[in-house]
């Protein structure tokens, strides 16, 4: 192992990899069907408008795809993290707010249309992710691409 | 300045992002997406099927009508082994009232007779395709088969409904689908019904196929 060497360092990779997989597989799952589906499940938010929405719902598959690929390939790894939980914040506060509001959100809109989770199950699932791009933001160096680039 | 390191990483950063981008909208041409069900008045025989037929059609097709009898007689014939879901594609731009007639279908699919309406809509569709006000068979169809007309204009208007068709031409597009009939079966696209029963001459060679 690198740098980054012993358990607190495999944490943060494993952390790091968790995170990445998720975001691509969301990423991947929304980006290969229809930007209208994305587009009305966040429309079921009731925060942007119908037009909007369908703006948001080109944009957030691809920008979790490639937040997704940079963190697993561990490129400006502190940045894509943080990122990945400005990203996650910004996910909860939509999930709480729907949450707060009673709104009738059966899907969340997350994984697109074949595998979406309850508000209350992806709030919960989106927590832990929080925690571990956190873990990867502090201790996510270990097999990245930033300390091979270190190294030359 | 930019430091050698971080150039370094922009370059492998930008290129991870450009094999992505290509590799996900070559997916979506070769259709690896995910297939959104149909509504269960539109989906037809065993879910866990060996066959799985997607259908994107338009009631106004005359092309879509011949291939509809020929879905039929396949339905017949594989019916335990298939497994068939209706996908609206209206062609606005050629078809006036196309998106009419799959709402309609639709709303008489809530009310339990979707494949009873469709099958009216396509025996008569000279009669209503081309009108150049609201065709009256739409009414006289539901009255036929004893639908509760003021119920299903509500539903043919209400937003749901047409979010549906909407979603189901959008999955059209992405999938590179711009000819109707299309189908996937078994997700290998055929277009019209010569290339369906080419593809259905096959059906016996399939593993777990019943008659």
């Amino acid at each position: 192992m690198n740098g980054r060497t012993g358990i607190k360092g495999t944490a943060g990779l494993l952390a790091r990899l968790a995170v990445a997989g998720v975001f691509i597989y969301a990423g991947v799952t929304k980006a290969l069907a229809p930007a209208e589906e994305f587009g009305y499940a966040i429309e079921g938010y009731r925060v942007l408008s119908p037009h909007l929405s369908l703006v948001a719902a080109h944009l957030v598959p691809w920008l979790e795809l490639y937040t997704g690929l940079l963190l697993a390939a561990g490129i400006f790894t502190r940045l894509s993290a943080a990122f990945a939980a400005a990203m996650l914040i910004l996910f909860e506060a939509l999930l709480g707010q729907a949450w707060l509001r009673h709104l009738p959100i059966t899907s969340c809109g997350c994984f697109g249309s074949s595998g979406s989770n309850s508000i209350t199950r992806e709030f919960l699932q989106n927590l832990v992710l929080l925690a571990l791009a956190a873990a990867a933001f502090r201790r996510g160096g270990a097999f990245s691409a930033d300390h091979a680039a270190d190294k030359k | 300045m930019i430091s050698q390191k971080n150039a370094r990483l922009a370059t492998l950063a930008f290129f991870l992002i450009f094999v992505s981008t290509i590799a996900v909208l070559m997916a979506r041409q070769l259709n690896l997406g995910p297939t959104r069900p149909s509504p269960a008045f539109r989906a037809f025989g065993p879910e866990k099927a060996p066959v799985q037929i997607y259908e994107y059609t338009d009631f106004s097709c005359p092309a879509c009508r011949h291939a509809a009898g020929d879905m039929d007689g396949l339905l017949r014939i594989y019916g335990q082994s298939v497994h068939f879901s209706f996908k609206h594609y209206p062609l606005l731009n050629i078809h006036p009232w196309s998106l009419h007639a799959a709402a309609y279908a639709d709303c008489a699919g809530e009310q339990g007779k979707f494949r009873e309406y469709a099958a009216l809509l396509f025996e008569n569709q000279e009669k209503w395709a081309l009108a150049k006000t609201e065709p009256v068979e739409f009414k006289q169809y539901a009255l036929s088969l004893k639908l509760d007309w003021p119920k299903m204009t509500a539903c043919s208007g209400a937003p749901e409904t047409l979010k549906r068709i909407e979603l189901d031409i959008a999955e059209a597009d992405i999938k590179g689908v711009n000819a109707t009939p299309t189908f996937f079966i078994n997700g290998k696209r055929a277009v019209g019904s010569g290339q369906l029963l080419e593809q259905a001459a096959k059906f016996d060679n399939l593993p777990g196929i019943r008659k």
